[in-house]
């Protein structure tokens, strides 16, 4: 191998670390796999994280974002083999009688086989609709396991709370409703 | 040669007893190959109600007479193909199998290439140092004398 060669050879090699030296810092710079609930726990009002899944039901497709301007939403992650979302997604339909004409329900079945997902709401009378997140990927960008996760968002389109505590439920109702 | 002819026979001898186990799984093989979606761990490592859950779901398709692959279909159209505890081998998946075996392939090759080349060099290196000739001619000349 002539000098120029081996100069250049090595050259590039220099230039190939340093290059992944760099995207290494910037990807931790601008984490953006950040979940919607770690930017609220971070004091943010993030943008609702769009998707366009199919129904459970099989009446089409829910597109998040087109609900954007129109109504308010209240997000729920759930599944058929996970104990606690059954106490809150009865709240939520008890809620949803109250508020379903300014507040757009929506359940997100996550990590769920989508018959034992449909046995599930009609053996707990859930009649908002669901949509089927099977691989999780939604689920990962609103923060992940564990569920239920219940999320609030403004007419805007801003994701404003989510619920940690029972007294949140009719509190956040309250604030989406009148956004 | 005879040794790829026993090779050969061996892998034709495995073919019927593969497509037995795809027409008749068993719960436990499929258990090993089909990971629970919370826990990060194949089904047989996990007792969680969602990993319980897709193995009732497998044990009602091979009680209905579901092949291995239709059953692994089924799975993936509902959880997505993180389902399956190893790349499918086909489409984009085959990249998960060729990709490693590539990449040892070439650093196979680069390895020989390097050991060649330096084993080279040191034979180059042994071999003794030509002289000017016009000193060599000299040299001769005085072992010529001292010979006589």
């Amino acid at each position: 191998m002539t000098r120029t060669a081996r100069l250049t050879a090595q050259a590039l090699a220099v230039v190939l670390v340093v290059g992944l030296l760099a995207l290494l810092v910037w990807r931790v710079a601008n984490d953006s796999t950040k979940g919607v609930s770690q930017a609220l726990k971070d004091g943010e009002k993030p943008t609702a994280p769009a998707f366009d899944l199919r129904r459970l039901d099989g009446r089409g497709r829910i597109d998040l974002a087109a609900l954007r301007g129109k109504k308010p939403i209240v997000l729920d992650f759930w599944a058929s083999w996970c104990v606690p979302c059954i106490h809150e997604s009865k709240r939520l339909e008890a809620a949803r009688r109250q508020y379903g004409d300014k507040i757009a329900f929506i359940g997100v079945d996550t990590k769920d086989f989508s018959g034992d997902a449909r046995a599930w709401q009609r053996e707990h009378g859930i009649t908002y609709p669901s949509v089927h997140d099977g691989s999780g990927s939604v689920l990962t960008k609103w923060g992940g396991l564990p569920i239920p996760r219940i999320f609030f968002v403004a007419r805007s389109g801003k994701v404003v709370g989510e619920l940690i505590v029972e007294e949140d439920l009719p509190r956040y109702l309250r604030q989406i409703a009148a956004s | 040669m005879k040794r790829l002819a026993l090779a050969a026979a061996a892998a034709l001898l495995l073919v019927p007893v593969a497509r037995a186990s795809d027409r008749h799984p068993t719960l436990a093989e499929l258990e090993g190959e089909v990971m629970c979606p919370v826990c990060g761990t194949t089904l047989d490592q996990s007792n969680s109600p969602a990993a319980q859950q897709i193995k009732r779901v497998i044990a009602s398709r091979i009680a209905a007479g579901d092949s291995k692959s239709e059953i692994k279909d089924k799975l993936v159209a509902e959880y997505g193909d993180a389902i399956l505890a190893a790349p499918k081998r086909k489409g984009f998946g085959l990249l998960a199998w060729w990709v490693p075996l590539g990449g040892i392939a070439a650093a196979a090759a680069l390895l020989a290439a390097g050991v060649w080349r330096w084993s080279h060099t040191r034979e180059r290196e042994a071999e003794p140092p030509h002289l000017d000739p016009a000193l060599e001619r000299r040299l001769d000349d005085e072992l010529a004398r001292w010979d006589t």
